[in-house]
Formats: C-alpha cells, structure tokens, sequence
C-alpha cells in the first residue's frame, strides 16, 4: 500500500489503513476472546464443550484455511514486489524472513518436542509391566475365584449323588442341614419344569429360591454339572451350583440340586478391584491411538495456526514498518520529477514519523520556493513583454547588442530607420545584416570606429547616405548596467532628418520673411529715388556725365527690379495664404497639367499613367495645381538637353491604416539629382540648375505638407529622377492628424 | 511438508466403523396400564468380533434408547412433549468371564454367559413408563424412537478428545409413530 499522494493531491490519506489494522485487531482480539470464553466454559462443563467442540474446530479450520489464503495472497504479492524491484521490497522480505525464523523455529522445536513428550506420555501410561501385572493380577484372582468355583461345586455334586435315593423330607431335611453347614445363601431342589422339590434359604423374609438362569437349565438338561460365578451390583460375587441327581441320561429322574453361595467379601472386594482396574485399563488402552491422533491434531492445528498468524503477523508487521520507508522512497522520486506537490502521510510519533515530517516540510518549502521563483519569472517575463511592446510602439530605434555586436534586441523603429527588417535579427551579429541595407552598413561602421576608439558611452548624430537620400540619426551609446560588465550596449537613436527639415524650412520661411519685409520697403523709395535723380539731372548734365547718369540709373531700376522679383518670389514661399479646400479630380487636373506642358513643348514626350479609383480628392486645388506645376517645370527643366526627353505623371490610390491617400508620382529621365543633394532637394537654393529661384521645390515640399501629406525625391535605377507625392485624399483625415497645426507650431518654436 | 504429513496421519482412517452391523429398531409400542404408558420396543444391537474384542480388553458400551413425544400442530413445528432416554451399559466382567447388562438409572444389574444373549436382553425393553395420562391432552401425538450405541464411560475430558477419532458411536433411524388423541 503506498501512500505516496498524486502530484496535485495533498491530503494524507492515512485513516483508512490506520482503521483497517484496527478493525483487524479488533478482530483477532473478539476471536481470542472468544475462544478464551469457550475454554472458561469448558473448563467448568465439559459436556457443553463436547457440544460446541465441533463448532471450535470449524471455527479453527476456517481459521487455517483464511489464514492459509491471506497469507498466500501477502506472499504472492511480496515475491512479485521483490522480482519487480519494488522500492523497500527487499527490505521487507529480509524482515519476513528474520520474523518468521525467529517465530517458525521455536515453534517447531515445541511442536516436536510437545508431540514427542506426548507419544511418549501417553505409551507410558500403557506400559506393558502393568498390562502383564493386570493379567497376572486377574489370573489370580480368577484361580483364587475358581478355587472356591470349584469346592462349591465338588460339593454340590456330591450332595445331588447322595440325595438320589432319599424321601422328600430327608432331602428337605439334607438341603437344610448342608446350607447351614456350608453357608450356602440357598439350596434348593428342582424336579421337572421347575418344581421346587425342597429349598432352603438363608433369607427367612424369601419363601422361593431364586429362578434358575436358562443356561443352567440347558445344562442341567443335558445331565451336566452347572457352575457360575455371578457379579452381583453392589460388588459381591455369587457361585451358582447346579448338579443333576443323576447324570445318566436314560433315567427318568429330572431332579437337581441348585446351590447359590456368597464369596467372601474380601476376596470378592479384591477380585472387584482386580476387575475394575482391568476395565479402566482395558478402556484406556483401546483409546491410546485415538487419544494420540486427537492431540497430535489439535497439537497439530494450534501449531499452523500459530505459525501462519506469526508470519502473517511477521509480514503485516514488516510492511507496515516498511511502508513510511517506501513512502519516503516515492515521494523522493517525485520531487526527484519536480513533483514538490508530494505529501506523506505521517505513520507514527516515532523517528519515522519525525522523518517523514521533514520531508513533507521538505516539499513544502521546495513547492513555496519554485511557486515563488515562478512569481517572478512571470514578473519578470510580463516586463520583458511590456517593455517588447513599448520598443515595438516606439518610434525611436533601439538596439541591444553584445560585445560581440550580436543583436539581442532590436525593434520595429530600428529596421525601418535603418531601412532593413530586424525582426529576425535576434541572435545574429549585426555585420552579417548589413548585406541589402546601405544605411545599416554604415550605422555598423559608426559603432565598430566608436568602440574600437573605446568609446562605450556616447551620444552623437550620424549622417547616413543611402538611395533613398541622407538621413541624419541621433545615435545615443550606454553600456548595459549590470553585475556583469560586459553585457553589451543599448544603442538609442531617433531619425532627425525630417526635424532637421522643418528647422531648415521654418528657418528658410523667416528669412523669406524678413528679406521681403526687410528688403522690399527700401526698393521702392531707391527706385524712386533714381528714378528722381535722373528726371532731374539729366538734362542739366553734360551728355557724358547725362550717359553716365542714364546708365546708372537704369542699372539700379532693373537691379531693384529683379531684387523686386526676387523678394516676391520669396514672400511667396513665406506666404501662408488660407487654403480653399474643395472636391476635385485629381486624374483630371493631372491631364490638364500634362496638355498644358504638351502643348509648351512639343519635344517632350509627356505619359500619364491614372488610377481610376482615385474618383475625387479634397484639397487646395489651385495648390494642388501649383504643385503639379512645379513638378514638371523643374522635371522639363532637368530634362533640356536629353536625348528622347520623357516625362511621366502617375496617380495611385493607396491605403493606410484607416485612412486613404492618393500618390502622384513625376519622374523623367533625365539626370536625376546628385546623390550629395539628395537629402536637400527639398531645401530654399539647393539646385543644381543655372536658372531658377531654387525655391520650386521647396514650395511644393511646403504645400504638400500644408496639406498634411508627404514627399520624397530619389533616382530611379534605370536613371532619372523620381519625386513621389503623397496626399490624403479626404480633409477629414489630414484635420484629425492637425498635422498643419503641429507644423505650425514646430515652425514657431524654431522660430 | 511435515506439518501436511502429520495432519493427514491424524485424520481417521477411513476403516469401516468399530460398529458396523445391523441398528435398528424392529418394533416398538406404547401400552396403558392405569394411566401410565409403557414403552415396549425390540432392537437389534449389532454384534461382531471387534466388539467383543473391545469388550474383552474392558471397553464399557453404552446404550441409549431415546424416547420423544411431541404433539402433532397443523400449521406449525410440532410441540416437544418430553425426551427420555432410556441408557444401559454391556461390559464384560474379565473375573468371572461373564457380559454384564446394568440400568444405570435403577442400579440393576443382569450377567450372561454369552454376548448374544446380553445383547438380546439390551434389546429387550418391556414396560417402561415413559409418561402418565394427565401429561397428554388432546390432539394427536407423534412418538419417536431412536436406539444409539457409544463406546461408554470414557472421562468426560477425553471424550472431547476423542470425538473425531471415534468410530464408535452410531444411531438408528428414528422409528416413528402417531398416538391417536
């Protein structure tokens, strides 16, 4: 029985063995009361115990045959134990084993001597001097007997013989005289068919002899002497006399003498002894087999039961001594599998329970460890997975990296600034990511100079050049804190280019400004002014000096001219006018932008390529138009002096999360732009052209953006330039975003 | 394996019984004579060298005649009236070579020459008053007659002993009779 509880299951379960045993013993106890009770019963009357004597050896048999079975059942069950290698089944089975030797032994050793002693005992009292002396003894006694048979009868003859020729009265008188004389109880004389002839009786209260006996009158018939010696019931012996008057046969004369005599009481005492003794002797020694079987049987009984309890006893005792070591054994196991749930239940007060007791404290303590080691590991692992959301939702890269530069962390913002998919990139070193990532190659070679100069902390901006144009990244450098120095380093960094933009737009917008305010006021009052000088000079001077005048002068109106061009063309671009945002085709007035430039310069071959799911846009259309514009002067003016010029406008609808957009998208294939602008197309005087403010692209960038939507400029592979102009297609979208309004205020906080 | 062996050598043989022969009761009846009924039954005792040997070597048989009268009911156990039993003791007095028939109850005591004609005086019972009118009321009773044969006067103690050894203890069927009311 193993109480080794299931994983899960705390509960002791040693209340039903412990009732079990109990109930046994309750059991053995009743029976041994019991057969105590008969023993008790027997001893005061032994008639009952014949009665009931069937009933206890039924009750003993079964006894024998359940004990038998029990324990054939514990000791099948104990050699299976012992072949499976049960746990403690060795240990039991030694115990058995001692047990039972030390029970079997000394219980054989009296079996066999008890059954010795009683053979032995028993042949004793059957001794064969004493049968020989109850022989010689009943020999004497019947010669002593015999003796007086003998003269009684001699005697008796030889009255009959002498009565043959008497008269009745002289027979009377005869039978009278000799019973005096011989003291013979009676005498009498008997003719045919029993008739008293003459009688004489000791006994004056007696009128008539005793009958004869039918053997004496078969052998008085036969003319035969009749002798025999009667045991009478209060231990006196009577001889009986018989003699016919004559013994031939062929006389007629019928009559015979019968005399009855008394032994003498000692003799007959002696003989009653004699005969008494015999048949008690005689009686036990018929019973001396039967006796000698009946003990050995019961000897016997006792004996198996005995032995069968003890070793049962033996095993139950053995096992149950055993049981909290199995226990033990199991519940090692168990927490040996990781099993801390495992609860003994305590067998006893003893050192085995005190054992026990520590085990389960044991257990318990292990099981409070783990559940608490398993609190925090899931603490822990709740961090791990909060702070994983948070890098993913973040838009500022993060990369966690050895020493090694084997990436452990690396989050969504970090791929998508250094243009690569880092999702994958846990467990590998950041150089074997750097193949298809431009940007990423550098990022690695930034790090690798900086920690190789043994720079672990630093916080610097890093200018990356790729295809898609510069990008310019805060990168902030700290070493992992930990007990362990060399964990590796979080890398930090946030893509500034477009920051930097608006800090360069908001920059360039006030300069425009300014130089417009500040500029445009004194244009007027020089040109006036020259303007004035002329009108009044000129015909008072000479005609040198009036040349010199009139060129002079003309030179300052066309110069504050141009500056006057040029001062507008920058309030334009500082200009932030309200927009009129309207319902429109975008398709249709992409078609009237490309007729318009056809028709301008026929050389150049204008493809346009229109989405027709884009069915309205809601904007600024003449913005919208201005944009367009823009776009293609400056794609017509790259293209002046290409072979085969060509210029193609696209529209696409795209999807965005919730919101739609439409993508315009004007490349040529001319030049395209120089890959050191790349990242500056979109600045106030970056241009690569001679002529032109070097403001139509930033004006576009700028309504663009006014429009909360977005632009970027790149190289085609097979050549050309390529400017990409994304717009929400419904004003709701770029209202909700207010991303004109965040505009704004970037500009003035830059400002 | 010793422990078997002795057990089986224990049990009895499976010897024809020391009191084979006949039992049995060939006629019995009940007389009135003033009001007190008498029992009169013949039985035949069964006789054979192994008993007369055992009587020979001083072995007392015991004799009971058991008497039942029970009144007859007719939806239910028949009611016990009384139970007699009736025992004399056959032994052989080795002094005088001579069977002794004794009434244990009366003290009596007959001595034969020969065992059968002992055995035919045991068999013999004439006139035993077994109850009186008044005991009997009316309805109908049913008289049992069972004759038993023991080795006798054993102690009381060895008896106990004895009796899965002992072969020498039979009873006759019961011979039944109804006694109109």
């Amino acid at each position: 029985m193993v109480h080794v509880v299931a994983p899960g299951i705390t509960a002791p379960v040693a209340g039903k063995p412990r009732w079990r045993a109990l109930a046994f013993v309750l059991l053995w106890a009743a029976v041994a009361v019991g057969a105590l009770l008969l023993l008790a019963k027997s001893v005061q009357n032994s008639g009952e115990f014949s009665r009931l004597q069937p009933w206890i050896l039924l009750l003993n048999l079964i006894g024998v045959v359940a004990l038998t079975a029990l324990l054939a059942r514990k000791l099948t069950e104990l050699v299976r134990a012992y072949r499976a290698h049960v746990p403690g089944s060795r240990l039991t089975a030694r115990t058995v084993g001692i047990f039972g030797a030390l029970v079997v032994a000394p219980l054989l050793i009296v079996y066999l001597f008890s059954l010795q002693f009683l053979n032995r005992g028993i042949d004793s009292w059957f001794h064969v001097e004493v049968k020989q002396g109850l022989n010689d003894a009943l020999v004497l006694s019947r010669a002593a007997l015999d003796l007086r048979v003998r003269e009684y009868s001699r005697h008796t003859e030889t009255l009959a013989r002498s009565l043959i020729n008497a008269t009745p009265e002289e027979i009377a008188r005869r039978v009278y005289e000799e019973r005096r004389a011989t003291g013979a109880l009676e005498m009498a004389v008997f003719g045919s068919h029993e008739r008293v002839v003459a009688a004489s009786l000791e006994n004056p209260l007696e009128s008539l002899p005793s009958r004869p006996p039918s053997d004496l009158l078969r052998q008085v018939s036969e003319r035969r002497a009749y002798v025999s010696l009667e045991p009478q019931a209060g231990g006196e012996y009577l001889i009986r006399t018989a003699a016919p008057f004559t013994e031939a046969p062929s006389r007629a004369d019928e009559r015979y003498l019968v005399a009855i005599y008394e032994v003498p009481t000692q003799l007959a005492a002696l003989s009653e002894a004699v005969q008494h003794a015999y048949s008690q002797y005689g009686e036990l020694a018929a019973l001396r087999e039967p006796l000698k079987s009946s003990f050995r049987l019961t000897l016997t009984l006792v004996l198996l039961l005995a032995m069968l309890a003890a070793i049962y006893g033996a095993i139950f005792s053995a096992q149950r001594l055993v049981r909290p070591v199995q226990d033990l054994i199991e519940g090692t196991r168990a927490v040996g599998k990781g099993d801390f749930g495992t609860r003994l239940p305590l067998p006893s007060r003893d050192e085995m329970g005190f054992l026990v007791h520590s085990f389960n404290d044991m257990t318990k303590r292990l099981r409070r460890a783990r559940e608490e080691a398993t609190r925090s590991q899931q603490v822990v692992e709740n961090e791990r997975e909060r702070l994983a959301i948070i890098l993913a939702r973040l838009s500022t890269g993060v990369v966690v990296i050895d020493r090694g530069l084997t990436v452990s962390i690396a989050n969504q913002a970090a791929g998508a600034i250094l243009g690569t998919d880092l999702s994958a990139a846990t467990g590998r070193a950041l150089p074997d990511l750097t193949a298809g990532s431009e940007r990423l190659g550098q990022f690695v070679a930034a790090l690798v100079v900086r920690f190789a100069a043994g720079r672990e902390e630093w916080r610097e901006q890093l200018e990356l050049e790729g295809a898609s144009g510069r990008r310019v990244l805060m990168c902030a450098c700290t070493p992992q804190l930990g007990a362990d120095r060399d964990l590796g380093y979080v890398i930090v960094f946030d893509d500034i280019t477009m920051l930097l933009q608006a800090q360069r737009d908001a920059a360039w917008g006030e300069v425009a400004r300014r130089l417009a305010h500040e500029i445009k006021n004194p244009l007027t009052p020089i040109q006036l002014s020259a303007e004035r000088m002329r009108r009044r000079f000129l015909g008072s001077m000479s005609p040198a000096d009036a040349e010199v005048l009139e060129r002079a002068t003309r030179t300052i109106v066309q110069q504050v001219e141009t500056m006057q061009q040029m001062v507008n063309a920058f309030s334009e671009y500082a200009r932030a006018p309200e927009m009129r945002i309207t319902r429109f085709s975008l398709n249709q007035l992409a078609s009237e932008v490309a007729d318009l430039y056809r028709s301008h310069d026929p050389r150049v071959e204008i493809r346009l390529e229109l989405d027709e799911r884009i069915d309205g846009i809601e904007a600024d259309r003449g913005r919208v138009r201005q944009i367009l514009n823009n776009l293609v002067i400056n794609a017509l003016e790259a293209l002046d002096g290409v072979a085969a010029p060509r210029l193609e406008i696209a529209t696409r609808a795209e999807q965005g999360g919730d919101a739609r957009y439409a993508v315009v998208t004007v490349c040529d294939n001319g030049p395209g732009f120089q890959r050191e602008l790349l990242g500056r197309v979109f600045d106030p005087y970056v241009t690569s052209k001679p002529k032109g403010t070097g403001l139509g692209l930033a004006i576009v960038k700028k309504i663009v953006e006014e429009h909360g939507g977005r632009i970027d400029a790149d190289n085609r592979p097979e050549g050309g330039a390529r400017i990409r102009v994304v717009l929400p297609v419904t004003d709701s979208t770029r209202s909700a975003a207010g991303i004109r309004e965040r505009r704004a205020e970037l500009r003035r906080e830059i400002v | 394996m010793f422990i078997a062996v002795t057990l089986a050598a224990c049990i009895p043989d499976a010897q024809a019984a020391a009191l084979d022969g006949v039992l049995e009761i060939h006629s019995a009846y009940v007389s009135v004579e003033g009001g007190v009924f008498l029992l009169h039954a013949r039985i035949e005792y069964p006789v054979s060298p192994a008993i007369r040997d055992a009587l020979h070597d001083g072995v007392t048989l015991t004799v009971d005649l058991e008497t039942r009268i029970e009144r007859e009911r007719r939806f239910w156990f028949n009611s016990g009236v009384l139970d007699l039993t009736l025992r004399r003791e056959l032994d052989y007095h080795a002094v005088s070579d001579r069977y002794l028939v004794r009434d244990v109850r009366g003290g009596t005591q007959k001595s034969f020459a020969t065992l059968e004609e002992a055995l035919a005086d045991l068999g013999a019972v004439d006139d035993w008053p077994i109850m009186v009118e008044p005991q009997l009321s009316t309805g109908n009773y049913r008289i049992s007659v069972r004759a038993g044969v023991r080795r006798g006067r054993l102690p009381t103690s060895l008896r106990a002993l004895m009796f899965w050894t002992d072969d020498w203890h039979r009873v006759s069927e019961w011979y039944t009779w109804s006694l109109p009311g």
